[in-house]
């Protein structure tokens, strides 16, 4: 078992009731099946390496963790000969498990997809990698998929970037679990990918839970399919801690990285409050960072000293905006000085 | 539809400033129950008096900053709530307002209010009110002896025990009866017992953390045991230093301030260990019986500094960690065509 992030924060992960109901194909809004051209292999097995490639190329497969083609991320693991493949199942933001509901509920094909990965880049090693920290769920999570084994993740959110980029010092290449489920449709069925898994959750939605959607639908239109209890105020594509929050649902379309689709009944209220500097931020930061302190420098004229903060360390994982007893855009103040202090750096002191 | 957008998270937790100025007014309330079964229901006036005033002296210079008042963050509050446990039960009514009004309207509104204030505004205003009337600012009642509602000529006022080491001599003062409060001393100062109860709460609430109380009462413990007032054991002349005076009610409530204290592990050691030091070495050299207040006075000043200082620390600590240095952000590697790759 391991922990990546020494700090950072534990969060209600609200995965429930949509991690354990069934991945529903949504009536209003069916997948259409688009055949790749050319005879489907009968003995996928006995695929060659730069076969398994191109028909990843073919299907136009996009790895959902960081919107690279998986024919790209393979073809380069191949030629870098990296040692293994790890399966990212984290999601170890609240409310998304559209990672962790499809490598849970279709364990085969996650297997064959992955065996195909492997022969793809030559490789032997593999582990699943799914986040421990998941107090309310229904299922249990197994030690090992189809014999592959499940490293479960302890540690606070953030883990998942950590996990990705201690994964890319080991020379092992990181793979979306559906990006290998796409995978292992192209080769045993000869279908393209024209769908994603979406989570779509929050209080305003009447039916939460996991869907395969097609791509290219809009954000309004997949609430409208699943139904809503009220209308939403917030509406959130991506995961509740990273995502971006919608100005018009209808006007926005899914794809292969939108992961989620959440939509709150409530806005957030501005209660005026100030900085009380308890240093929360400070002790919530993964990366060692003050957001405390850059807050301050950037509001003052003190500015010579964002050099020592290391602003641009952040990875923008939200932690300090999420512990802020004063709700302030912690956030985007660390996103600011990273610009700022970039600046100062190749303008050489003067910003 | 048209929404309203917001930069991520799109989740909060659910502390907020008032959730953990709530937290503090709860820890005062026992504070006030003990001060109510000690010294009568007078103690429950001057606290009120003192919520009173500096609330609205707050609302009052926020108006005069041409600001919207906003007292729903309790912090005036608690202020008010504060200054009356530091002084005596038989503290008048214009002590705590003077008390009260420095506080808000001298140390903290000028500085940009709310968590811009360099000084806690609880112990600037009592530390004015002791100059301002060092004779009745340490006299106090005696426990069990009910305070009529005005403090008039017959109330029997005595010294407290921290007088005494003052002097150079042992209280005759059993310890036992320091531990619950049942000795002449500030309204909300005695009661050790409470007061560390109380200090839990705070810990397990997670509204203050546990390093800055332990270094502040572990630096007044050395220094204690280093320069010895009383002809005493070791030990029992370091539980007399530590139980008289403010040291106790200092390190749950003035001590961890959120805004006039540092932000960092280290740092905040550094602060409660030296505000613990100089208060016990204050006492040796200061004229006045109880110098906590002026001690942390002191080091409020220097909060800054020592925050830069842990921020020179950690980013040094940065550049060491080779984490840093061999792996720099992770960035996009270079695409490039299938060909090369399917040789």
């Amino acid at each position: 078992m391991r922990s990546y992030p020494r700090k950072g924060i534990l969060l209600e992960q609200n995965k429930e009731p949509g991690l354990s109901k069934e991945i529903r194909i949504l009536p209003a809004l069916p997948v259409e099946r688009s055949e790749l051209p050319g005879p489907v292999s009968s003995t996928p097995d006995l695929l060659a390496p730069y076969e398994i490639v191109s028909i990843a190329k073919e299907a136009n497969i996009v790895d959902e963790i960081d919107g690279r083609r998986l024919w790209k991320k393979l073809a380069q693991a191949a030629r870098e000969s990296v040692s293994g493949i790890v399966v990212d199942a984290l999601d170890d933001e609240p409310y998304i498990s559209s990672q962790l509901a499809p490598t849970l509920q279709f364990p085969e094909q996650l297997h064959q997809g992955l065996r195909l990965a492997l022969r793809a880049i030559g490789a032997s090693k593999s582990s699943i990698e799914i986040y421990r920290n998941l107090f309310d769920l229904d299922t249990r999570i197994p030690s090992s998929i189809m014999g592959v084994k499940v490293d479960r993740i302890s540690g606070s959110y953030p883990a998942e970037s950590y996990a990705r980029r201690r994964m890319q010092r080991n020379s092992t290449l990181v793979v979306g679990a559906c990006a290998l489920l796409f995978l292992q449709r192209a080769v045993y069925e000869g279908l393209r990918q024209t769908s994603a898994f979406v989570t779509v959750t929050g209080d305003c939605v009447a039916n939460p839970g996991n869907y395969e959607v097609p791509l290219g639908v809009s954000a309004g239109a997949l609430l409208e399919a699943v139904g809503l209890i009220t209308n939403p105020k917030r509406v959130v594509a991506g995961g509740s801690m990273t995502g971006f929050s919608l100005t018009d649902p209808s006007t926005v379309y899914l794809s292969q990285t939108t992961r989620g689709l959440l939509a709150f009944a409530e806005e957030f209220q501005d209660m005026g409050y100030a900085c009380l500097g308890c240093g929360r931020c400070t002790e919530a930061c993964p990366q060692g960072l003050s957001p405390y302190f850059i807050y301050k420098v950037m509001q003052s004229h003190r500015k010579h000293h964002i050099e020592l903060a290391d602003a641009d360390l952040c990875i923008g994982c939200g932690s300090c905006s999420y512990v802020c007893p004063a709700k302030l855009d912690l956030a985007q103040v660390m996103a600011q000085a990273a610009a700022y202090t970039h600046r100062r750096q190749t303008s050489g002191g003067q910003p | 539809m048209k929404l309203r957008t917001q930069n991520p998270p799109h989740i909060r937790s659910r502390e907020s400033n008032l959730t953990m100025m709530t937290d503090i007014v709860i820890a005062t309330l026992p504070l006030y129950a003990m001060a109510v079964y000690y010294y009568g229901t007078r103690a429950l006036l001057l606290g009120g008096f003192g919520v009173i005033v500096s609330s609205l002296a707050d609302g009052a210079c926020q108006l005069l900053a041409g600001k919207i008042p906003n007292i729903r963050d309790l912090s005036g509050a608690v202020t008010g709530l504060l200054i009356p446990l530091l002084l005596p039960a038989s503290a008048g009514y214009s002590m705590i307002l003077l008390a009260a009004l420095f506080g808000i309207a001298v140390a903290k509104q000028p500085f940009g209010g709310m968590g811009q204030n360099i000084f806690n505004p609880a112990a600037a205003g009592t530390a004015f009110a002791m100059i301002c009337w060092p004779k009745s600012a340490f006299a106090y009642p005696i426990p069990f002896e009910r305070l009529p509602a005005m403090v008039d000529d017959t109330v029997r006022l005595v010294s407290s025990p921290a007088y005494s080491l003052s002097l150079g001599g042992t209280p005759n003062i059993d310890l036992l009866d320091m531990l619950l409060g049942n000795v002449p001393g500030p309204m909300g100062g005695t009661n050790i017992l409470v007061l560390l109860t109380c200090l839990i709460f705070l810990i397990v609430r997670k509204t203050v953390g546990l390093a800055m109380p332990a270094a502040f009462l572990g630096g007044a413990s050395l220094v204690a045991l280093l320069t010895p007032r009383v002809d005493a054991p070791a030990l029992t002349a370091v539980a007399y230093e530590l139980m008289s005076g403010l040291l106790v009610i200092g390190a749950v409530f003035l001590i961890n301030d959120p805004v006039t204290s540092p932000k960092r592990t280290l740092p905040k050691i550094f602060y409660g260990f030296g505000t613990g030091a100089l208060s016990v070495a204050f006492r040796h050299i200061g004229r006045y019986e109880e110098s906590f207040l002026f001690a942390l006075l002191v080091m409020n000043a220097t909060v800054w500094i020592i925050d830069v200082w842990g921020e020179h620390l950690a980013h040094a600590m940065r550049r060491k960690n080779r984490e840093f240095k061999t792996n720099p952000p992770v960035s996009e590697p270079a695409e490039q065509d299938v060909g090369a790759a399917q040789k």
